[in-house]
């Protein structure tokens, strides 16, 4: 709440009052239409000699009339105008706070789609001001003013009406907000577990087929969607007798007024015109109230997404921000990567995710990473890439710690990972965030390197294609492609390749890592792979396992003095299949 | 249009129209006493009597608003009632076919959807069936009443009335258009910005390594910024048609107002009356302005429920023929027999991808067969079929000599089916080893789990087997997943293994342990296995090679080598280096 909603509130203070203000004057205008109204029939009753007399309500009439439509067209403008500015600083904050921890999101939030709620609860949020804070903060002023109106004639009544209509203006909506929280709760969260089950029998509808429990699935989930139905109706029940009984509130409020106006007209207080102008009015006053009671009512709703939103701390553990010299912000013709006693931990008291792993890696060498998930080979990669500060141990890049070199690190080395994201703007766009700097002619001939070009030639707007369109006809080895189209671009001397064949057919995986291999010739490449098909060529293979180094060497080598590693072998290249290939 | 004549065909649905007619009639009975008592009351106030003198008259002005009240809370409650049950039939029959056609339509008409649809949509859907049929009667009948009333009164005020809610409406309609077609226009440009944001933050980690991740925070308020600007410009038109709703609403109160006023004066009218339409007149446009405010919600709830059922008229299940009475093998075993003749299959969606082209062989017992070929020559399909996902568009298929339906329960009660990703259901450990076999009992759980190699894991969870996976619960990895899936297989040991790709994904690591697991399994099975991974089939007894939706050739590995065809080019071709 304190980061995520009270700073907006301040800022934006003004324009939130000008729209609350302009609202409060279109009811004024509603209500004064019908006060008017109801003094000029009330006086044409009297049957006044000179015309004149009455000309000044029928003004006031259709001044009323006229302004009411124009100033709620007005208060809608400025509210959705200051929240649409209020929204676009929240996603500005978010992506902030977001930012720093950009490559730990997917092991920080592992559950779900994190990244789609937050931003549906940023989008949620512009209901704390539409539906709560503007027509919450507009009912009490017209509460005001009309109190104040009565209280000027008499104050005795305006206590009465003041009490009374406390009932709409605080009773009733804290009543509700009693009354509905707990269900309220309690169906958010089942239809969370809606969400849950029936994703489930989506997603794993084979297996229910095949395991004949679909019935038994089914009458489950209708059990409980019984239920939740029944809590839902518990509070439809509860909204439906509040509106009637806020009718009935209403109806209350006109008979005292009616008796009010009748005594103070008979006492000679009051001119006896202006009955009918303050009882039509009561009725736009009383029900301009009813909407407090389901301003209240969503509090609750924030409050999830607030907390949810106030969860992302912009500080990551581990993980450090710095700047050193210019120099890193060209790109480095070489790059020697030097590895000593490197060990990590996420917390004091979790196990080393690295530990003593030290290795070379010179200008040009190509070094094969293998593992199996949680062996530490991503907090490496991490590690060298300076997105993480070593527990022990340094890694250095052309001398200088990696951690120190912070983004800049960039320049020097890139990042070819599984599932690349396209952004949804043109495939020119998208090649070319590479590098800025570059021209049309080398996105082409960047793409023609990575085999890419005939394809996008052939999309309906060629580089143009947005990629929304294209998206789907890009298969997933034709992502890597355009992925390694903005290394390409980047031309950076070291390139990290992380599992970017897994998911695809071998027949494809040849042909990329083929394109990969030659068109980053020279380069120093580090490849996170879970097969050995190519290792052969690697100048290093590294086999980690529980954070350490287990196995080390050349291909040649493994095969020659490890067991394990022959065997492993195997699996990727059966020996006797390839001998038997062979004869022919 | 169509969907709103739908709506009356629902059960149920002409007599709750007939209910709400009926209480809707009520209430605007209702509304014209109450101003009729309303104005008499301000009248008498107004010629000096007493307020207490008026006690019949208060009285029922309070009734007249209690009942229509009451009437209004009552149609509340009979559509809300009518849309629930509704809508939740509506939900019932989606499920229901979406297990008849299996995994083969989510994969067509996308997971997302078809979730969101069943959830959000069936409950807009409700709201739209709530809010119809009210909103239908209450504006073909309170308008009308108030006329006829309003007429007796005072034909005038009538003649204005009667003129604004043409104009008012043919206003909104223009407006809505006009706002309509701009939203149109700029739709490309819309989508872009306002997905812009979500876009950014799932590419946080792209952006990063490219260097772009900082700057990249100024794009986003930039675009923000436009999006604002654009969004503006669209409401502006938009809010348009409210306010002409509002504008016409109120300045014909006020000439009612007016000419009332003037009447009055000339001593045409009196006051008892002149009230009356007065306090009538917004009433009169109470309905259409109602219908405003909420013409978004039922929009999308109309949307939602014309997929709904267009949905559930799309899924149909073709009506299965079978003249096979039972089917022939309850338990396949050593001496069963399967024969494929002449199958062919293609998928519903129309561009045949992946089908099969006649394709003919026979399974004998226990065999392990391999199927092999390029991807998308047809293997996901043939495993399809066989599992009974797909049914074959010509062909027959014979067990044991007598002609059957793949799609037969008795049939996949036999079949276990391990894709290359596993589905994890969101529950416990436990209720996902036991899936398949939901009444296992602990010790059977607990053996199951040694053969899977999953021990070791559930040592380590902190809550053991009652860990909660799947979404919203621990993630595990590809290996892990894969020996849930074993698991499974080994708990309800059924005689037939359909296995789809199994270890590609993993490390060559696990993939070796799995495989020692997975042999294991495979005894006294009939294996069916679709793969890439050349070393699995040393454990095959015989190939299927499959090549442009057929049969290429099938036999031994020995034999198909020596044959020198399609499966030695593609042995060579995946053992050629890389490089």
């Amino acid at each position: 709440m304190s980061d995520w909603f009270f700073p907006y509130l301040k800022k934006y203070g003004r324009r939130l009052c000008l729209s609350a203000v302009l609202s409060v004057l279109a009811l004024v205008c509603a209500a004064g239409l019908l006060f008017t109204s109801g003094y000029l029939i009330s006086k044409a009753a009297l049957r006044p000699e000179n015309i004149l007399l009455i000309y000044v309500p029928i003004v006031g009439v259709r001044t009323f009339g006229i302004f009411r439509a124009a100033l709620q067209y007005a208060a809608r403008l400025t509210s959705h105008d200051a929240i649409l500015r209020i929204l676009s600083e929240m996603r500005s904050q978010l992506y902030a706070r977001l930012e720093p921890a950009a490559l730990f999101i997917r092991s920080r939030f592992r559950t779900g789609d994190i990244l789609g709620v937050l931003s549906d609860d940023i989008e949620h949020l512009q209901d704390v001001y539409l539906r709560t804070a503007i027509p919450g903060a507009s009912a009490v002023v017209i509460y005001g003013l009309w109190i104040a109106l009565i209280g000027w004639m008499d104050s005795l009544f305006a206590l009465f009406m003041g009490l009374y209509l406390i009932i709409l203006l605080i009773v009733f909506p804290l009543l509700s907000l009693l009354r509905t929280e707990k269900s309220r709760k309690l169906f958010s969260e089942n239809r969370h577990l809606m969400f849950e089950k029936l994703t489930d029998a989506v997603l794993g509808s084979a297996d229910w087929m095949m395991s004949g429990r679909q019935s038994s699935f089914l009458s489950s989930y209708d059990q409980f969607e019984r239920r939740t139905a029944l809590i839902e109706n518990r509070l439809h029940v509860i909204r439906r007798w509040r509106d009637f009984f806020s009718q009935l509130i209403i109806g209350g409020s006109v008979i005292a007024l009616l008796y009010w106006a009748g005594s103070m007209s008979a006492d000679g207080h009051m001119s006896r015109t202006l009955i009918a102008a303050f009882v039509l009015t009561v009725f736009t006053i009383s029900e301009s109230l009813i909407p407090v009671s389901e301003a209240v009512e969503r509090i609750p709703q924030y409050k999830e997404a607030f907390t949810r939103l106030s969860q992302i701390k912009s500080a990551i553990p581990g993980e450090s921000e710095k700047k050193v010299g210019e120099k890193w912000t060209r790109t480095a013709d070489r790059l020697d990567i030097h590895i000593e006693d490197l060990s990590f931990k996420y917390n004091d008291d979790d196990d080393w995710a690295v530990r003593d792993v030290a290795f070379n890696v010179a200008q040009g060498e190509r070094v094969a990473l293998i593992g199996r998930s949680g062996a530490g080979k991503t907090t490496l990669i991490h590690l060298i890439y300076g997105a993480l500060k070593p527990v022990r141990g340094k890694v250095l890049i052309n001398g200088a710690p990696a951690d120190f070199i912070g983004s800049d690190l960039s320049h020097q080395i890139s990042v070819l990972n599984q599932n690349p994201h396209l952004f949804d703007t043109s495939v020119l766009n998208n090649i070319a965030l590479g590098n800025e700097h570059s021209t049309k002619e080398e996105i082409v001939r960047a793409a023609k390197l990575v085999r890419l070009n005939e394809l996008i030639e052939a999309l309906p707007e060629g580089y143009d294609t947005q990629m929304h369109e294209a998206g789907d006809i890009f298969s997933g080895g034709e992502r890597e492609r355009l992925a390694l189209a903005r290394i390409l671009l980047r031309n950076s001397p070291v390139v990290i390749l992380d599992e970017p064949t897994v998911g695809l057919d071998p027949a494809t995986e040849k042909n990329l890592l083929q394109t990969i291999f030659k068109t980053l010739e020279g380069k120093t490449l580090i490849w996170i792979t879970h097969h050995l098909v190519g290792a052969e060529k690697m100048d290093q293979i590294i086999f980690m396992e529980e954070g350490t180094v287990r196995m080390k060497g050349t291909h040649e080598q493994l095969f020659r003095e490890n067991a394990r590693y022959r065997r492993l072998y195997q699996l990727d290249v059966p020996e006797h299949l390839k001998q038997a290939i062979k004869k022919y | 249009m169509s969907m709103d004549r739908e709506i009356l065909s629902y059960q149920g649905a002409k007599l709750l129209f007939a209910l709400i007619s009926f209480l809707t009639l009520i209430e605007g009975l209702c509304i014209i006493g109450q101003s009729v008592f309303l104005a008499g009351l301000i009248s008498s106030l107004f010629s000096g009597r007493s307020f207490f003198s008026e006690g019949d008259q208060i009285v029922l002005f309070f009734i007249a608003v209690t009942v229509r009240y009451l009437c209004v809370l009552l149609i509340r409650t009979a559509a809300y009632r009518f849309a629930d049950r509704t809508s939740s039939d509506m939900r019932r029959i989606f499920l229901d076919r979406l297990f008849q056609v299996g995994p083969k339509a989510v994969k067509r008409e996308g997971t997302g959807t078809l979730v969101s649809l069943s959830l959000e949509g069936v409950s807009q859907a409700r709201q739209y069936l709530e809010l119809f049929i009210p909103k239908l009667a209450a504006n073909g009948i309170l308008p009308v009443m108030i006329l006829v009333f309003v007429f007796l009164k005072d034909p005038i005020s009538v003649l204005i009335l009667l003129i604004t809610m043409p104009v008012l409406i043919l206003f909104m309609i223009l407006l809505g258009l006009a706002a309509q077609k701009k939203m149109d226009d700029r739709w490309t440009s819309y989508r872009i910005l306002s997905n812009h944001f979500l876009d950014s933050l799932r590419g946080l980690p792209t952006l990063r390594y490219l260097g772009l991740s900082k700057i990249h925070a100024k794009s986003i308020e930039r675009v923000s910024d436009r999006y604002r600007k654009m969004t503006m410009g669209t409401l502006r038109l938009a809010f348009l048609s409210s306010f002409a709703l509002d504008f016409f609403t109120m300045l014909s109160i006020a000439f009612v107002a007016v000419s009332l006023g003037l009447r009055l004066v000339d001593g045409h009218i009196l006051l008892d009356p002149a009230l009356t339409v007065l306090i009538l007149a917004p009433e009169y446009f109470l309905p259409v302005r109602e219908l405003g405010q909420d013409y978004h919600a039922t929009l999308d709830g109309k949307e939602a429920a014309h997929k709904l059922s267009h949905l559930n008229n799309h899924l149909q299940k073709e009506p299965t023929n079978d003249n096979a009475v039972s089917f022939p093998e309850k338990e396949w075993g050593t001496g069963s027999t399967m024969v494929f003749e002449n199958i062919s299959a293609a998928y519903s969606d129309g561009n045949g991808k992946e089908a099969l082209k006649g394709i003919s062989f026979k399974i004998n017992g226990f065999e392990k067969i391999g199927i092999v070929g390029a991807s998308g020559a047809g293997k996901s399909t043939f495993i399809d079929v066989i599992s009974g996902f797909l049914k074959p568009s010509s062909g027959c298929v014979t067990i044991n000599g007598s002609q059957v339906t793949l799609e037969d329960s008795d049939w996949h009660d036999q079949i276990t089916y391990i894709p290359q990703h596993p589905y994890l259901f969101s529950g416990s450990l436990k209720e996902n080893i036991a899936f398949y076999a939901p009444q296992a009992t602990d010790s059977e759980i607990h053996s199951a789990l040694q053969a899977a190699g999953l021990e070791s894991l559930v040592d380590r969870l902190p809550r053991g087997l009652e860990e909660k996976i799947g979404a919203g619960g621990r993630t595990l990895s590809g290996g892990q997943e894969q020996r849930v899936a074993l698991a499974r297989a080994f708990l309800c040991n059924r005689p037939i293994l359909l296995l789809d790709e199994p270890t590609a994904h993993l490390d060559i690591e696990t993939e070796y342990e799995l495989k020692e697991t997975m042999i294991r399994l495979f005894e006294n099975k009939l294996v069916f296995m679709a793969t890439h991974r050349l070393h699995w089939m040393d454990q095959m007894d015989r190939l299927i090679v499959v090549d442009d939706h057929t049969i290429k050739e099938s036999g031994t590995q020995d034999q198909l080598i020596l044959k020198n065809g399609t499966y030695a080019a593609l042995v060579r071709s995946q053992l050629e280096g890389i490089l």
